[in-house]
């Protein structure tokens, strides 16, 4: 049965979509001053939508549908389709999206661009919305690719910057290896299954086994888009857009868009597919946290936490939990996004992004140290915080699935995945240390010069860290299981490790408490090389891809010049030779004929002029003699 | 009628212009505009007039040209015989609206503007002709027709190397013309015309009698050697050299009883021939070498006509020509048709990559985007097929874009090396975002043109019974390849501190480097919003394919 479109729930969710994309036009006209409100009332009116979307949402998925392309009866539809947990990460995406705008009313103030770069945020939220509400794999794909053009576009929000612009298109082209395998992985889809559709592929996909090639296929998305091993290197890169930015497209929102994905097409997630997943979110995890480690840019340890902290939603999502995934997703998103807006504030007031020119920062910035701590004691994982809840879902799960597949090899998994979070609470401390405590001990900027920026910067990151509580998602601080979340998805299995609470617990505080303490070794030392380099990963590339490519396209553009023009123009001169002889054989041989011939005519003309001496009775001599000629042969 | 009009509105123009007297040097280009602006409302109503749910083609109009009995040779009959379909109502209307794009890029042209808009014009109505003709000597004489403009309009307006570059072109499409040529008398021979063959043998009184049930018994009499020779029409007819029950027995195309020539089967000689003659226009490598030649030397316009609409005939000629008289040779070399499409994208990709000059690595685009034609053509599946046509609108739509944007610095600074130009973003904002919406569009972000095409020329080839997967696997490195080339190219000219570099006045005070123009505007916008609109709604181009190209997959069905 159709659904009527002019119900609210598909009015709202219409109208939420095209929402930021009207914006983008009207921002591209706007003048400066307007622009911003204009964004910031855009976004506020999608959330309220949202909210009234949330409490209407019908028991069945909101569906709408149109015909984009028919291929001789084929037709491949544009669906939009709302669902509980769409709605979810609606509110999630217009929440963090108005408070990074308001920030960013205040963070660029003095910034000349400011229309287009509210403009930009627009495409990023409509993009990402587009995504969210996508009801088939191809829809998803487009704005997929769209979010890749915004992020590229704020990447490179400071074009002038060459490592702004060279970021960009690093995050571009990363994020393109991926999506070549996430459209693999839907033609696969559309050759095994003959349909992109999410509520159709779920049912058959639960029925059949589906080949392990196309899920990885899929996870290939998520390898570029949440920046999983090995396509993780553009992450960091990618602080070099304004840190608004990275508090929004590159930590709470964009980068989780693979996440999302996964949950989307788990149920064509095949036992191997996963276990693959598995591995390489529990490689990704670790290889961020050790990345984090020894970084000296306040923005670079957040953003391989980033990566570490996906890595860790992707074992989540490998291990079959998908709620606890999702719901990691979105204490992250809080905490995480708390912390770059409050790296913003204390960039805004140090003007330095190293933290070796930092220190001693609590006193000046009270606020913000208090934001930042309860931020990143959630991100590290303690209790009372909503991030201890989210990632003892997964743990729990991951300890339950490696208890499922019972070997020993599965075990470890879930114990490394424990040891990196020992890992979290190590980086963030040694960071919380060089920032707030300790001497300031920067030479250019005065300590009091620094300041705490106005309200408009400093509301949203309180709200960020009130959200990271964990009364909001759980009554019970030790566990999130009887929260709202898990009602609205419920969890395959309950496992319950009694021990899992307090040795996690006992671990970030070993971590913690071995972070503060640390002692910054000497920057040549190999590992701290390893870590600020992360692990040469982009040293790998440039020799294995971007050279050889560069090589062998430098080489194939001389072929085409040596080689197949050398042949052409070959081909020309040898005619040209040719022409030459045979003009040459004209001369010599058939002009030499012609001559010839023209030479023995002249010469019998000379003969028979002789003959002709004028003589009458010769003529009759001969006249004669020709008739006597002629009369022989004739008779 | 429409067609007619069409083909003759433009040859009519082009004599006009040669006519008058040189003096009246600014008639010429408003001649030129007025003539491709009728053009374009012409191809309008033809998109108007159609009947999409109809497969066959419409707008016919069929007169008797040449007719000659020569005895036991059978009768040679060539007819003016014009009409569209499907596959070809897209490239007209494509073909009508990058004409007049290029009139209005040739605007500021003040060299012998008389010889350049009379070709110019010459060149458009023998464009139209190549689509719309469905006699094959008809087609061929367009086709050598437009290659004679097209010589003398890089010759002579070309840049510096334009003899050379000139000559090239020339002398590698008479070769592809050559072996055309040789494929199509070779057709004629084979062929009949069932209806005029019918009425030559007596069978009905005349053709407007003929009907289906005629037409099998006639071929079934050829079929069974019961018709003489004498009464045996023989035909150009595309029509009938499309339909194997047409060929007559003991001729060398005749599907039936594969004949052998040379020691190799005649029919897969022809198609290679045939295949070999529209893949050089393609282009396809390794035959492309006269492309980024003939783009580098070629004025602006004609790079935009080139790049837009010319390209589009090689693949018009696979789909209407090669694939549908050779439908055995197509299938049975499927995979080597499609591996050459697979190494046009790569090749043409990496060669992009490897580029200095702006306008040369645009024609490598060109031929990495033109490889997915072949790809969609040779997999021989309805996404692979409407995705090849979409494709080369959608490339006519963006290729001449990107053209554009490369004539607006070179008429400014006469130099199109990448590494002369940084920082434009800041120097020349209107200029920057055009050129991010073309380069975009042609990068396959969704949304815009290139996308749709490149999305089911691929999942075209991945469907296909005929293709290993491993091919889109591959072919999808283009996708990637082309984000490599496009946004390396935009980071080093458009990103950066701006930069004037070379072509710092001494003065100080005239900026060289000025933002678009109005008459630049006109162009870009809306090829910009053609992509957009057409990325978003594909069913514009897809109600019209869709039907044609179902039908014409019949002969490749898989039983």
């Amino acid at each position: 049965m159709p659904a009527n479109p002019f119900q609210l729930p598909h009015l709202l969710t219409a109208i939420i979509l095209l929402l930021p994309f009207a914006g983008f036009l009207v921002l591209t006209m706007a003048s400066r001053r307007v622009a911003q409100l204009i964004a910031v009332l855009l976004t506020g009116t999608g959330l309220m939508l949202s909210v009234l979307l949330a409490l209407n949402l019908p028991e069945q998925a909101v569906v709408l549908q149109s015909d984009w392309a028919v291929l001789s009866g084929v037709s491949f539809p544009v669906t939009f389709r709302a669902d509980a947990l769409a709605v979810l990460m609606l509110l999630l995406v217009h929440f963090v999206a108005l408070l990074v705008q308001v920030y960013s009313i205040s963070y660029l103030h003095d910034e000349p661009k400011l229309r287009r770069y509210f403009s930009y945020l627009q495409v990023f939220v409509g993009a990402m919305l587009g995504i969210i509400l996508a009801g088939n794999l191809l829809v998803m794909y487009g704005f997929w690719e769209l979010v890749g053009l915004a992020s590229y576009l704020l990447i490179g929000f400071y074009a002038e910057r060459p490592a702004a612009s060279q970021a960009a298109k690093k995050a571009f082209l990363m994020n393109r290896v991926g999506d070549i395998g996430f459209l693999i992985g839907i033609f696969l889809t559309y050759y095994y299954f003959d349909t992109l559709d999410f509520t159709i592929l779920a049912d058959k996909g639960a029925d059949s086994i589906t080949p392990t090639i196309l899920g990885l296929c899929l996870f290939m998305g998520c390898v570029g888009k949440s920046a999983q091993f090995p396509l993780l290197t553009w992450l960091p890169d990618a602080m070099e857009g304004p840190t608004p930015v990275s508090a929004l497209l590159h930590a709470a929102t964009m980068v989780a868009a693979g996440i999302f994905l996964l949950a989307r097409v788990h149920p064509l997630l095949s036992p191997d597919a996963l276990v693959v997943i598995t591995v390489v979110g529990t490689i990704t995890t670790l290889w961020g946290g050790y990345s984090a480690v020894f970084q000296t840019d306040i923005k670079k340890v957040l953003a391989f936490s980033t990566v570490s902290q996906l890595g860790l939603m992707v074992v989540g999502m490998g291990t079959g939990n998908v709620t606890g995934a999702m719901f990691h997703l979105l204490t992250h998103a809080f905490f995480k996004a708390g912390l770059f807006l409050s790296a913003g504030a204390i960039i805004h007031a140090v003007h330095s992004q190293d933290m070796r020119q930092m220190g001693g920062l609590r006193k000046v910035l009270p606020t913000t140290f208090i934001a930042y701590t309860i931020c990143a004691a959630a991100l590290s994982g303690l209790p009372f915080l909503s991030g201890f809840l989210s990632k003892e879902a997964i743990l729990g799960g991951a300890f339950g699935w490696a208890e499922a597949q019972g070997s020993g090899l599965a075990l470890s998994i879930p114990v490394l995945v424990l040891l990196s979070s020992g890992l979290t609470a190590f980086y963030m401390a040694r960071q919380w240390r060089l920032v707030f405590f300790g001497t300031y001990r920067s030479e250019t900027t005065l300590l009091s010069a620094a300041h705490e920026p106005g309200w408009l910067m400093r509301g949203p990151v309180v709200i960020l860290a009130v959200l990271s509580l964990w009364v909001w998602f759980s009554i019970n601080p030790l566990s999130g299981s009887g929260g709202w979340f898990f009602r609205l998805l419920p969890l395959a299995d309950e496992p319950h490790f009694w021990w899992l609470a307090p040795v996690s617990i006992a671990l970030v505080l070993l971590g913690g408490w071995a972070g503060f303490r640390l002692q910054e070794p000497n920057a040549d030392r190999s590992y701290v090389q390893l870590s600020v380099n992360y692990g040469f990963l982009d040293l790998f590339y440039d020799r294995l891809a971007i050279r050889p490519t560069v090589r062998l396209a430098t080489f194939l553009n001389r072929t085409d010049q040596r080689a197949i023009d050398g042949v052409v123009n070959g081909a020309g001169v040898a005619t040209v030779v040719l022409a030459h002889l045979t003009s040459l054989l004209d001369r010599v041989g058939v002009d030499g004929l012609v001559n010839g011939a023209a030479w023995l005519a002249g010469r019998l003309g000379q003969l028979t002029r002789s003959v002709q001496n004028g003589r009458v009775q010769s003529y009759i001599t001969a006249a004669v003699m020709g008739l006597l000629v002629i009369l022989w042969w004739l008779l | 009628m429409i067609l007619s009009l069409l083909i003759f509105i433009p040859l009519i123009g082009s004599l006009v212009v040669a006519l008058l007297p040189e003096r009246q040097t600014g008639l010429f280009r408003w001649i030129a505009l007025a003539v491709t602006l009728v053009e374009v409302v012409l191809a309008g109503m033809a998109w108007a007039g159609f009947d999409k749910a109809e497969a066959g083609y419409q707008f016919l109009q069929q007169v008797d040209w040449i007719t000659l009995p020569l005895g036991n040779l059978g009768v040679v009959s060539i007819d003016y015989l014009v009409g569209v379909d499907g596959i070809s109502l897209p490239l007209v209307v494509l073909s009508a609206v990058v004409m007049l794009i290029g009139v209005v890029s040739s605007w500021p042209m003040t060299h012998r503007q008389k010889a350049y808009y009379s070709l110019y014009l010459l060149l458009t109505g023998t464009i139209m002709g190549c689509f719309v003709a469905l006699d094959f000597f008809l087609f061929f004489l367009f086709f050598e027709f437009m290659l004679l403009p097209m010589y003398f309009l890089i010759g002579l307006w070309g840049g510096p190397r334009r003899e050379y570059a000139s000559i090239k072109f020339f002398l590698y499409t008479l070769l592809g013309s050559l072996l055309i040529l040789l494929v199509m008398i070779a057709l004629y021979l084979s062929v009949m015309d069932p209806v005029s063959t019918a009425v030559v043998a007596g069978l009905v009184s005349d053709s407007s009698a003929v009907t289906d049930d005629v037409i099998r018994s006639i071929q079934s009499f050829l079929q069974n050697g019961q018709l003489n020779t004498s009464q045996v029409v023989h035909t150009f007819d595309m029509r009938y050299l499309a339909d194997g029950r047409n060929y007559l027995p003991n001729t060398f195309l005749n599907p039936a009883t594969e004949p052998i020539v040379l020691g190799l089967p005649a029919r897969m000689l022809a198609f290679w021939a045939i295949f070999i003659g529209f893949a050089i226009k393609l282009p396809i490598v390794p035959l492309h070498t006269w492309l980024p030649d003939a783009h580098v030397e070629a004025p602006t316009p004609v790079s935009v006509i080139l790049a837009g609409v010319l390209l589009k005939i090689g693949g018009y000629g696979f789909i209407r020509i090669a694939w549908d008289f050779f439908p055995d040779g197509a299938a049975q070399y499927a995979q080597v048709l499609a591996g050459l499409g697979v190494l046009s994208i790569v090749y043409g990709g990496l060669s992009a990559l490897a580029q200095a000059d702006l306008k040369k690595m645009i024609a490598y685009s060109s031929v990495s985007h033109m490889g997915f034609v072949l790809l969609g053509v040779a997999s021989l599946t309805a996404e692979g097929i409407n995705g090849a046509i979409y494709q080369m609108v959608s490339h006519g739509i963006l290729s001449a874009m990107l053209f554009l944007i490369v004539g607006v610095v070179y008429d400014r600074t006469h130099d199109r090396r990448i590494e002369s130009y940084r920082g434009l973003l800041q120097l020349m904002p209107q200029y920057a975002t055009l050129t991010a919406i073309a380069f975009f569009g042609s990068l396959g972000l969704p949304g815009f043109s290139g996308f749709v095409g490149e999305l089911f020329t691929l999942m075209g080839s991945f469907q296909s019974e005929w293709l290993p997967g491993w091919f889109t696997a591959v072919a999808t490195l283009g996708i990637l390849l082309a984000a490599a080339y496009f946004l390396w190219t935009f980071q080093r000219m458009f990103f950066g501190a701006p930069w004037l570099g070379p072509f710092e006045t001494k003065s100080g005070i005239e900026p060289v480097i000025a933002d678009l123009t109005l008459r630049e505007k006109l162009m870009l916008i809306p090829l910009g919003a053609m992509a957009l609109v057409l990325g978003l709604f594909p069913n514009l181009v897809f109600n019209l394919t869709n039907a044609t190209v179902t039908q014409w997959l019949v002969k490749f069905a898989v039983e």
